[in-house]
């Protein structure tokens, strides 16, 4: 399978402060690759740096295929789903799916309207295209900020927690449109998350990270994580429990 | 017109109805090319559509093809999409019209001028009458507040009076100044003519404490803390913060808008002392500088001229204007809608409609004070 991401010895924080360090891991082409960790443990951070909004405080982050990720002057390879969605707050959910097709394509109004409504129909909101954020569920925010990203058919998407503060059935929906995302659009995401059914519904490969250890501990595919992986941090992780104390 | 990396050709079907076979990459970048000729070539009334040549397929183009089979088909003609491979039929069926609603409408047009001029009138009076709405609230809140004094919230009441009153110092210094100085020059051209030098003082030190000390300063507090006030509250609006204090079990007015107005109140008056006293001097150096007049002259020209009731109506003045520029820009504030935009149009609104309040209080006053004869 092709690679589509190389990350190496990459260390990620703020200023003086790493945040983790030694990370590296390859995705492939069409796989849904998650980064697994509890609150605080530097997803965020990682996702960010991945996608070039942060510098690298060390090692690097490597895209094959699709070139470096350069910001501003290409369109954005890249589709971005935010942990906070990140909606234009005083724009309907239209006008957000617009924006990047009118800055990017030569589209005339109604076919990038079409292309906009397409997207919102794909996440299952054109009923609510001209809904502003603050007017729709928390759970459609996040949808809406899914057909936002999917605006330019990037080749790679990156979601930071798509389903959590959900409900359960919400939340399952979501993973499904995820799954159906990576199925019938054929692309590659990265996704962030501390959701137990999500990752094991959705993902392909995984790798978890821990702030304590200042890196990744556990890698793999999920059920063998959640089944073989020996790591009590791992499995304290899948079966729901406190870490027992130590100090 | 530039090569396309896709190609569009007319065939014929077997019943001899036209069908419309697609080739090569069907992608965005070339959504607009794709979008223009398969319009024309739907004109056309084609049976079918082949894309049996696709060799690529993009969600953006699917979305494209399903909306424009969606028109035609609203349009009461039949097209139908064949020779899709397995990957495409999914896309197309992700995309598809029957599905949802809105797949035919048309792009929403922009509102014509006369209707945003219309909105524009609607919103002008709507917003004076919320203002007053918000006045008779605050009047009895106030009314409850006096009777409870220690339900309002005045730990911020500090930083607050920092941020209207002692931060303000520079600018309004500054602009006093400048204003008694223009002001003195202009006049002492004039006044020299006529021998009048004499009474440059009186010229500036009325015009100064009475009328534009309280005015320029009410302007400068506007621009800063009024504007400041309604983005902040604006802000706390749309994130449900103001929702939230009400849950919370604290009234807004009192949490927020009345140590505001209060300290307003209570700065602006002080802020104006300062312009009247700068202004004036101003005024002295003109009349030093231009007319060589010298200072002990000025100054008693000024205590002849001025007396008290000119100060006093001028600070009275200034409280009012405090007053207007807290109630109107925390009501603005609290009236926002929607996000980053109603700020922004809240704020301005604010700024705006203060003024207009400073000028009409201002010709009040002075109507009133000349009925009294002060
Ligand atoms: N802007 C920032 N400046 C400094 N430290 C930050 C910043 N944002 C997050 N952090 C710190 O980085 C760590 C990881 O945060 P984050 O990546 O948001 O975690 P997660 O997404 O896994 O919940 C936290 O300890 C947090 O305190
Ligand atoms: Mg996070």
């Amino acid at each position: 399978m092709a690679r589509v991401l190389e990350v190496r010895d990459l260390a990620v924080g703020y200023g003086d402060e790493v945040v983790l360090d030694e990370i590296a891991f390859d995705v492939d082409r069409g796989q849904v690759f998650a980064i697994l960790g509890g609150s605080g443990s530097g997803k965020s951070t990682l996702l960010r740096t991945l996608i070039g909004l942060q510098p690298p405080l060390s090692g690097r982050v490597h895209f094959t295929g699709i070139g470096p990720p350069a910001l501003a002057l290409t369109p954005p390879r890249f589709g971005v789903l935010f942990q906070s969605s990140a909606l234009f707050g005083s724009w309907t959910l239209l006008q957000n799916v617009l924006l990047p097709l009118q800055k990017w394509t030569t589209l005339p109004a109604d076919a990038a309207f079409a292309v906009a409504m397409g997207r919102l129909r794909l996440v299952g909101l054109d009923r609510y295209a001209h809904h502003l954020p603050s007017e729709v569920s928390g759970g459609m925010r996040k949808r809406a900020g899914i057909a936002r990203a999917l605006a330019l058919d990037p080749p790679i998407l990156f979601f930071d927690e798509p389903s959590a503060g959900l409900d359960p059935v919400t939340a399952a929906e979501l993973d499904e449109l995820i799954r159906a995302l990576s199925r019938d659009l054929v692309v590659t995401i990265v996704l962030v998350t501390h959701e137990l059914p999500s990752i094991l519904q959705v993902a392909d490969q995984c790798i978890m990270v821990d702030r304590a250890a200042g890196g990744i501990i556990a890698r793999g595919a999920p059920r063998e994580l959640a089944d073989r992986n020996v790591d009590a941090r791992v499995q304290a992780f899948f079966r729901r429990q406190p870490l027992p104390r130590t100090s | 017109m530039t090569a396309t990396t896709f190609t569009l050709q007319r065939a014929t079907t077997a019943d001899g109805r036209l069908r419309v076979e697609l080739g090569g990459r069907l992608t965005l970048t070339e959504g607009a090319q794709l979008w223009r000729q398969l319009q024309l070539a739907l004109r056309e009334r084609p049976a079918e559509i082949d894309l049996a040549g696709v060799t690529r397929l993009d969600g953006g183009s699917a979305a494209l093809l399903a909306s424009l089979v969606a028109r035609q088909r609203s349009g009461g003609d039949g097209v139908e999409i064949v020779g899709a491979s397995k990957e495409a039929g999914r896309l197309l069926r992700l995309y598809d019209c029957a599905r949802g609603g809105d797949c035919a409408r048309e792009a929403p047009t922009t509102p014509g001028l006369l209707r945003e001029v219309g909105a524009i009138t609607h919103d002008l009076f709507s917003s004076a009458r919320a203002i007053l709405a918000f006045v008779g609230d605050l009047a009895a809140g106030l009314a409850a507040a006096l009777r409870r004094p220690r339900s309002v919230h005045l730990t911020e009441f500090g930083r607050l009076l920092e941020r209207t009153g002692a931060d303000g110092v520079p600018i309004v210094l500054l602009i006093n100044f400048l204003v008694g100085g223009i002001l003195a020059l202009q006049g002492a051209i004039q006044l020299h003519r006529f021998g009048g030098d004499q009474f440059l003082a009186s010229l500036v030190g009325l015009s100064i404490v009475r009328e534009l000390g309280p005015l320029m300063t009410a302007i400068l507090v506007t621009g800063r803390s009024g504007a400041a006030f309604a983005s902040e509250l604006g802000t706390m609006t749309v994130n449900e913060e103001i929702d939230a204090l009400r849950m919370l079990g604290q009234d807004p007015q009192r949490f927020l808008v009345f140590p505001r107005v209060l300290a307003l109140t209570i700065a602006v008056p002080l802020l104006t002392v300062l312009g009247n006293l700068i202004g004036v001097f101003g005024g002295l150096t003109i009349a030093w500088w231009y007319l060589r007049q010298p200072t002990t002259v000025y100054l008693q020209e000024l205590t002849r001229a001025l007396d008290l009731a000119d100060v006093g109506t001028g600070l009275l003045k200034s409280v009012s204007y405090a007053v207007a520029i807290g109630l109107i820009a925390c009501q603005r504030g609290l009236a926002t809608r929607g996000g980053a935009e109603g700020v922004g149009r809240s704020t301005t609104s604010a700024v705006v409609v203060a003024l207009f309040m400073l000028v009409v209080i201002d010709a009040m006053w002075t109507w009133v004070f000349s009925a009294l004869g002060w």
